[in-house]
């Protein structure tokens, strides 16, 4: 594929919940656009973006997948995402490098409560998006209740661009509101035959309504555009699709499209709209570079200095994916400014070392095609980076600039892992920390009391993957405990502790004292350290041995053996031995310092509460409410839509294991549920006891 | 699509995160005379205690109507014939029907 301009590249990403069809419309978008020359099926296990053994075998997308193709003379780079909550951090990442979303709603449900994270997903890195409504096909669909869904759910400004003409079985086309036209398909060649015809005539009334509404909303964004409905009542095709992207590109209003991917309808127009509507990488603002340490993040994001897209500009770009196959590791890189070619040297900015570019590839989903250099505004995946990881920035020397980081989901279930023969123990360990490269929102940590692995994921879907990749992939296999709450643990008070390790046993001894106050910190702070000594009372190179100590100690808090979080530990005096001290001596000193500190400093252990949505019959509603206060929970709200109530609470994750079969029973089966984690609390002290029994 | 029976031109303009947006429209009869406007509401403003919405009522925005309290529900725009409200809109084309229609009701 040649290289092309700016101007005529489109980085997309393709969102919704769970099943609402994206893989289906981007396998359609290959087809179309001459990728691949059959279409694939989710249910059949050939489609070309879910490509893993596991995405093939369930039907469902677990790693976003970048493809790249060409529609009327542009290149779209295009990522497919999962919907399922348990692989978020796949949308996260993806949104955080792309220029523009495709957000997709289903005909039928609508709105869905997966669907709102995603879209403030989106929302949080102000990505421009078009709406799709799919699968007008299904008995039920029904554009117009889907489309109030949009305004209710989401509190948008939705306008149409299009009405369709049928539904269901007799839904053949859409009616295009920015021409004034229909556009019909024709049965047969997979959909890629379609004609324009005149508006038919029972939608003409309809029609016009919503081209009045799309005027008004549309060239309310530029005065130019005004005026020129003023002078003629109407205005030029050219000057409605650049209000409508102006208006996008600005979140002042979001385009909505509609079809049956399934059925081959609606899907070039969407390409087109994708074209008209979505910013190529020069109309954004560029990205923010990273907030200095110390700043607050959120409010100085305005007054940061933007990395605009110039291919001339020193060289720039994020690292947001990482995969390991037979190949080696594959690192996919966003770039933002300047020109790379392979065998060019850059510096990982984040971590302060150079990296030399091996081969680059632009990939097809697990094809690849090798280019010899890329520049701003694509995306491509390198080969040959020693230790770079998601999120970490690449920067030419002549301008070492960091880029605003990346936000990573929480993980809130344990399980333990072991190898199930010895031999295996090397193997698994390896494999472990490569998967957990790959994937932000997977965490690894060794407890140091019991000596057992702790992986910790984002549910139980997302932790049987895993293992399941293992097997496959590293040729392990493992015995998993039963999966346990991510417990947290912290302090609830300030301490100040001192300690002394002394040992005098024959020839050399061991000596370090450490003085340390232990804070509490707000949630999410993480630990804090700061140095205080003065006159090298602990002497300066033994200084990483003690903040060494306390991070490996605090993995394994003093209540319950979970990982101490939020708390500041400051160094505030020391003692030392010409003779006798040393960095491990240090270590060893603040580890027990740790240990018997916390435990004065009101230790607590935290627990992840989870924020739940409940739908469930009318009838329903009682037994559902009485039962998530049984479980701790905390109604938030309740909404009613039809014969169906919406219950939000906040319950503890730990009252939530089983809830799927109990809610079942308890309704029939007519009621469903989402969850997705909110925040840490502390335990209540029965359960905080019970906890600790469990553990001692 | 029916054109608009008014001249409708761009009235004052202010700078708004570093680009000029109209804030009203003047609806011009035949003789280019000034019969209609829609406007802009802005605001909130603080006064004392009290929070207002501002409309200017003269050319250069030198006599100011203050007006209490959150437009309903989006309509940030005021439709106006001969310095009366005549009705609001959530976008401009819309209050621009508003006011055409307050001058020769059918
Ligand atoms: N009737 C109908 N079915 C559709 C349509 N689009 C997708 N489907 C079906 O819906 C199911 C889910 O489609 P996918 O394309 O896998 O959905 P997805 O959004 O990629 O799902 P995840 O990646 O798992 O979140 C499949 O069985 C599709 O065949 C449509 O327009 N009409
Ligand atoms: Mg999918």
């Amino acid at each position: 594929m040649s290289a092309s301009p700016l101007e005529k590249i489109r980085n997309i990403g393709i969102t919704a919940h769970i099943d609402a069809g994206k893989t289906t419309t981007t396998e359609r978008i290959l087809y179309y656009t001459g990728v691949s020359h059959k279409i694939g099926e989710v249910h059949e296990g050939n489609t070309t973006t879910d490509y893993m053994d596991q995405e093939r075998e369930r039907g469902i997308t677990i790693t976003s997948a970048a493809v790249t193709c060409e529609w009327k003379d542009h290149r779209i780079n295009i990522i497919d995402t999962p919907g399922h909550i348990d692989f978020n951090i796949e949308v996260n990442r993806s949104l955080r490098v792309l220029d523009g979303a495709v957000f997709i709603i289903e005909g039928v449900a609508g709105v869905q409560p997966q669907s709102e994270t995603n879209w403030r997903l989106a929302d949080r890195y102000n990505v421009p998006r078009i709406i799709f409504i799919n699968k007008l096909d299904r008995t039920g669909a029904d554009f117009f209740r889907a489309f109030d869904t949009l305004k209710e759910k989401l509190d948008i400004v939705a306008l149409p661009l299009q009405l369709p003409i049928g539904i269901e079985d007799g839904f053949v086309g859409v009616v295009d509101l920015v021409e004034m036209k229909a556009i019909v398909w024709e049965g047969g060649e997979l959909g890629a035959k379609y004609h324009d015809e005149p508006i038919p005539a029972d939608l003409a009334e309809q029609a016009k309504e919503h081209r009045q509404n799309l005027l008004d909303t549309a060239l309310s964004v530029d005065d130019a555009a005004m005026e020129e409905y003023f002078e003629h009542g109407d205005v030029e095709v050219a000057t409605l699709k650049r209000c409508i992207k102006a208006g996008t590109i600005a979140g002042a209003f979001r385009p909505v499209l509609c079809g049956t991917a399934f059925k081959n309808k609606g899907v070039q127009p969407l390409l087109d709209a994708v074209l008209d509507y979505l910013p190529s990488p020069t109309d954004v603002p560029g990205i923010a570079i990273a907030a200095e340490e110390g700043e607050d993040e959120s409010e100085a994001v305005h007054d940061r200095r933007r990395i605009k897209a110039d291919p001339a500009a020193p060289f720039a770009g994020l690292a947001f994916k990482i995969i390991n196959d037979k190949y080696g590791t594959l690192t996919f890189v966003r770039v933002y400014a300047g020109t790379l070619k392979s065998g060019d040297t850059v510096q990982n900015t984040t971590k302060d070392h150079r990296e030399r570019i091996g081969r680059m590839f632009q990939m097809h989903a697990d094809k690849r095609a090798e280019i010899k250099e890329v520049s701003a505004g694509d995306i491509a995946a390198f080969v040959g980076l020693k230790d770079t990881a998601t999120g970490d920035t690449l920067a030419s020397a002549d301008d070492p600039v960091v880029l605003e980081r990346m936000a990573f989901p929480v993980p809130v279930i344990d399980i333990s892992v072991e190898p199930k023969t010895k031999e295996s123990v090397e193997k698994m360990s390896l494999g472990l920390q490569k998967l957990a490269g790959e994937d932000p929102s997977l965490r690894l940590r060794t407890d140091q009391e019991t000596g057992q692995t702790i992986l910790s994921g984002m549910g139980e879907l997302h932790l049987e993957i895993i293992i399941d990749r293992l097997r496959r992939e590293y040729n392990v296999d493992a015995n998993i405990g039963a999966p346990q709450v991510a417990y947290r643990e912290t302090i609830g008070k300030p301490h100040t502790e001192i300690y002394t390790h002394k040992k005098q046993s024959g020839g050399s001894g061991q000596y370090a004292e450490v003085k340390i106050a232990f804070e509490p910190q707000e949630r999410n702070a993480g630990i804090v350290f700061e140095n205080k000594v003065v006159g090298g009372s602990v002497p300066k190179e033994y200084i990483p041995a003690v903040e060494k100590g306390i991070r490996v100690q605090a993995d394994t808090g003093v209540l319950a053996g979970f990982p101490t979080v939020d708390f500041k530990y400051t160094l505030l005096d020391g003692k030392y031995h010409d003779v006798d001290s040393s960095a491990l001596a240090f270590e060893i000193a603040a580890k027990a310092c740790f240990r018997d500190g916390m435990k004065k400093a009101s230790p607590m252990i935290l627990e992840p509460i989870m924020d739940v949505e409940v739908t469930t019959p009318q009838d329903h509603v009682g037994d559902v409410v009485g039962d998530l206060n049984r479980r701790r929970g905390m109604i938030q709200n309740q909404e009613s839509s039809g014969s169906t109530v919406m219950v939000r609470a906040h319950v503890p994750l730990k009252e939530m294991f089983g809830y799927i079969s109990d809610l079942r029973s308890m309704t029939k089966g007519r009621a469903s549920f989402t969850m997705q984690f909110h925040h840490y609390d502390p335990v209540p002290r029965n359960i905080a006891d019970e906890i600790m029994t469990k553990s001692a | 699509m029916q054109a608009p029976r008014l001249r409708w031109m761009r009235g004052r303009r202010a700078e708004e995160a570093g680009e000029t947006r109209t804030l009203e429209w003047v609806g011009c009869d035949d003789a280019g005379e000034a019969i209609a406007r829609v406007v802009r509401v802005l605001g909130p403003l603080w006064t004392g205690w009290r929070s207002y919405r501002a409309v200017a009522l003269d050319e250069d925005g030198r006599v100011i109507e203050l007006r209490p309290g959150e437009p309903p529900d989006g309509a940030g725009w005021l439709a106006c014939v001969g310095g009366q409200v005549v009705g609001r809109a959530a976008l401009p084309l819309q209050a621009v029907r508003t006011a055409e229609a307050a001058l020769s009701p059918e």
